[in-house]
């Protein structure tokens, strides 16, 4: 019980730690790195291994490797959507601003995704069902998805205070993320009624290891990528939503030396006047 | 009576009863939207049939999407809102009787008239009962779903293209089921399945929204 | 049998003390000390509570809309029986601190007590507040459709005081009971404020917070609002208002603390 209850509070002080947005600015500075070798590392495995070593499929022949690319990218658009909600919710019920922070730079990330499985489900589809658009379950669930993104981003930006700006956009992703598997489920039947000629097996547990390895890489991978972009986006804003505070400001600072100095009496001078302001 | 529920209806009511074209712009709204798909789409009689219902569905839904936005702008506006937020009487409860108002004056009004309008469409009579259903249970939930909206937007100037960005994609499923229903039927199954869906919603939709609402509105007044 | 044999009720009976087992008058003689203590007690609390002790206080507000600062570090408290008088020029964030008080806006830091216990944090305490706490801003919470009695009277059920014949009165106290059955956006700008005004008689609301409650009112109306906050003052409610023009004639100015932005 001892170990347990230390665990637990290790976690909750780390979880607090990072719900400052100082101490998330240094955390980063280590973690944005790592986060960005591994998913070059995942990635490049990955790749390699879907573009060379996984056997051709029987019935598409090659042309189905692009599955390497639309189905991480689908499930990390989902995966986003929950992180962004739940990051919502923490900061509603918690008030933190580091989760507001976390769940509006998920965002633009989430679209993006979301459009890359779209779009790689087109290119994908083109080939296989000689349309660029198939009422699929799947796809036009990502295409609500995509809508439902675009929603939280435009409810963010219409606000100029920013902390309604974040509750508000908070209050709509936790709606949404209620409504998600609502829609997820009235799609499905509903595309049961359309059941074309064209009910393509996408894989799932039935993969041979040939195949799941590079996906799980890939997967993988895209995750880290999240991750990286979303710590690079997540430092950004910090730096400008903290701008007035003393941190930033001396973080800020030395790059606005000249190149010879100022006499040092007339640089202490003037942190003195910003540091008491 | 002072019951909190009773009460904010009852305002609501007077309110929205004693101007008139607060009832009647919905109405006409959707009558015009759902007549000018004929003009639009080169459609025979057996067409029309088919697609009446899905063609009235959306047209009940823009309609109640119009008039989502001024639910709460005029209460914005000459600071009713602010007042609710500091009363000690419960405001979750306030504003699902808000909303239960505001449906009896559109949504309601636009399910009463639907087989009228299915006349024009040519839709034949099981199915006009089976639309007006779908239309009684599905009208709620939209107006709850859009009023949570309504309050995210209420303190924004050009609030409205922003509101239909936001709830539309929240429709689809009560879309679908609801116009589900109306082709399952044209094709002679049972419906059972759309309507236990439909009714899932509204009762997901009257339990969580109340509190959605508040919450959002707590949100953007400050 | 304690009380009847304490020395008190002996003398007041005029029964003579006997003194033969005199320790066998202690247990009476300690318990009368002790509820005569307790009793002086809690009258001395009264007192104090009513008059002494703040009931309302704020700590260390401070408030950010935008990214300015509008102001910080403001705090002050207030007890039974008195005026705030907020001032500062335009923009310096009085409507900004009268929201913070009232409870619609949460400050950025620092805290607002209504008798010692916070209403941001404290659940029950916030509804205990709100009930206690009337808000005039800007906006008069008035319905444009409605008439001056059906507004008047919606607040007053809402308060659970619905009364045709004081809601009369009141109307009729304010100056405006011949435009009773006019719908309000008929009103005057006076008139409406007059008719927002009409809210707070005969409601026991304890603290008033009116946003410049005497703009737009004309000089009779005027008079009439400083007297009813004389009688709210007088009964032991507290007032926090802004106003443009010093109030050193009102008729409460002996009440009056200052507070500048």
């Amino acid at each position: 019980m001892n170990i347990l209850s230390s665990i637990w509070k290790a976690v909750s002080r780390g979880f607090h730690r990072l719900g400052s947005p100082r101490e998330f600015y240094t955390i980063s500075n280590y973690l944005t790195p790592v986060f960005g070798a591994l998913f070059l590392v995942l990635s490049l495995i990955g790749s390699y291994y879907a573009l060379f070593v996984a056997p051709a499929d029987y019935q598409q022949g090659d042309s189905y490797r692009i599955l390497f690319v639309h189905v991480p990218s689908a499930w990390l658009s989902l995966f986003i959507y929950v992180v962004m909600a739940s990051a919502a919710a923490i900061g509603l019920v918690w008030r933190m601003k580091m989760a507001f922070v976390v769940a509006i730079c998920s965002a633009p990330i989430g679209a993006a995704f979301t459009s890359l499985a779209l779009a790689t489900g087109s290119l994908w589809g083109a080939p296989i069902w000689g349309t660029w658009w198939e009422w699929d379950a799947r796809l036009t669930s990502e295409l609500i998805l995509l809508f439902l993104y675009f929603g939280v981003m435009a409810l963010y930006y219409a606000f100029e205070e920013r902390r309604t700006a974040e509750r508000a956009m908070a209050v709509l992703a936790v709606v949404g993320v209620v409504i998600v598997p609502i829609i997820h489920f009235s799609v499905e039947w509903w595309s049961s009624l359309h059941q074309g000629a064209t009910v393509f097996r996408e894989g799932g547990p039935a993969m041979p290891p040939s195949m799941l390895t590079p996906l799980i890489y890939m997967a993988l991978g895209f995750t880290f990528f999240y991750g990286y972009i979303l710590f690079l986006r997540a430092r950004n804003m910090v730096l400008s939503n903290e701008r007035k505070s003393k941190w930033v400001r001396a973080l800020l600072q030395p790059q606005t030396l000249q190149p010879q100095g100022l006499p040092s009496k007339i640089l202490q001078a003037e942190s003195g006047k910003e540091g008491t302001q | 009576m002072n019951n909190t529920f009773i009460l904010f209806c009852q305002r609501e009511w007077q309110l929205l009863f004693r101007n008139t074209s607060n009832l009647v712009q919905p109405l006409c709204f959707f009558v015009i939207i759902a007549l000018l798909f004929p003009f639009s789409l080169p459609l025979e009689n057996e067409l029309l049939q088919r697609i009446g219902g899905g063609i009235i569905w959306v047209s009940a839904v823009l309609a109640i999407l119009m008039s989502l936005e001024s639910m709460f702008r005029a209460d914005f506006n000459d600071g009713a809102l602010e007042q609710w937020l500091i009363h000690p009487r419960s405001l979750p409860l306030a504003m699902l009787a808000k909303v239960f108002a505001h449906w009896c004056a559109t949504g309601l009004i636009l399910a009463l008239f639907s087989p009228i309008l299915c006349l024009a469409f040519r839709i034949p009579a099981e199915q006009i009962w089976v639309l007006f259903l779908g239309l009684i249970i599905g009208t709620p939930s939209l107006s709850l779903i859009g009023a949570i909206g309504a309050a995210l937007t209420v303190t924004l100037h050009r609030g409205g293209v922003l509101l239909a960005i936001i709830i539309l994609p929240l429709y689809i499923p009560i879309l679908i089921f609801g116009a589900g229903m109306i082709t399952q039927s044209y094709s002679g199954a049972a419906i059972y399945s759309q309507l236990y869906a439909l009714l899932a919603i509204l009762a997901l939709a009257i339990t969580l929204a109340p509190f959605a609402i508040a919450g959002a509105l707590r949100t953007t007044i400050e | 049998m304690v009380l009847l044999n304490s020395p008190y009720c002996k003398i007041i009976l005029n029964e003579p003390l006997r003194l033969a087992n005199w320790w066998a008058n202690i247990p009476s003689i300690s318990f009368s000390i002790v509820a005569l203590y307790i009793t002086a007690l809690n009258l001395l609390s009264d007192i104090s509570s009513t008059s002494i002790a703040p009931i309302l206080s704020a700590h260390e507000l401070r408030c950010v809309r935008g990214e300015r600062c509008l102001f910080d570090g403001v705090g002050f408290s207030l007890s039974a029986g008195q005026c705030l008088h907020l001032l500062g020029s335009n923009g310096s964030g009085k409507t900004s601190l009268l929201r913070i008080i009232a409870g619609i806006n949460r400050p950025q830091s620092g805290d607002v007590q209504w008798r010692a216990s916070s209403i941001f944090d404290d659940p029950a305490n916030r509804l205990k507040y709100f009930s206690a706490v009337a808000y005039l801003g800007h906006k008069d919470g008035l319905k444009d459709e409605l008439t001056a009695t059906e507004n008047l009277s919606f607040y007053r059920r809402l308060e659970n005081a619905s009364n045709q014949t004081l809601i009369d009165q009141d109307l009729a106290r304010m100056g405006i009971l011949e435009h009773a059955e006019i719908s309000a956006n008929k009103l005057s700008f006076g008139q409406r404020r007059r008719l927002a005004f009409a809210r707070l008689l005969h409601a026991d609301f304890r603290l008033w917070i009116l946003d410049e409650p005497f703009t737009g009112v004309d000089i009779q109306g005027r008079t009439l609002i400083e007297q009813i906050c004389n009688q709210h003052l007088a009964s032991g409610g507290i007032i926090i208002l802004t106003n443009h023009q010093s109030l050193a004639t009102s008729l409460f100015a002996q009440h009056i603390k200052q507070l500048r932005l």
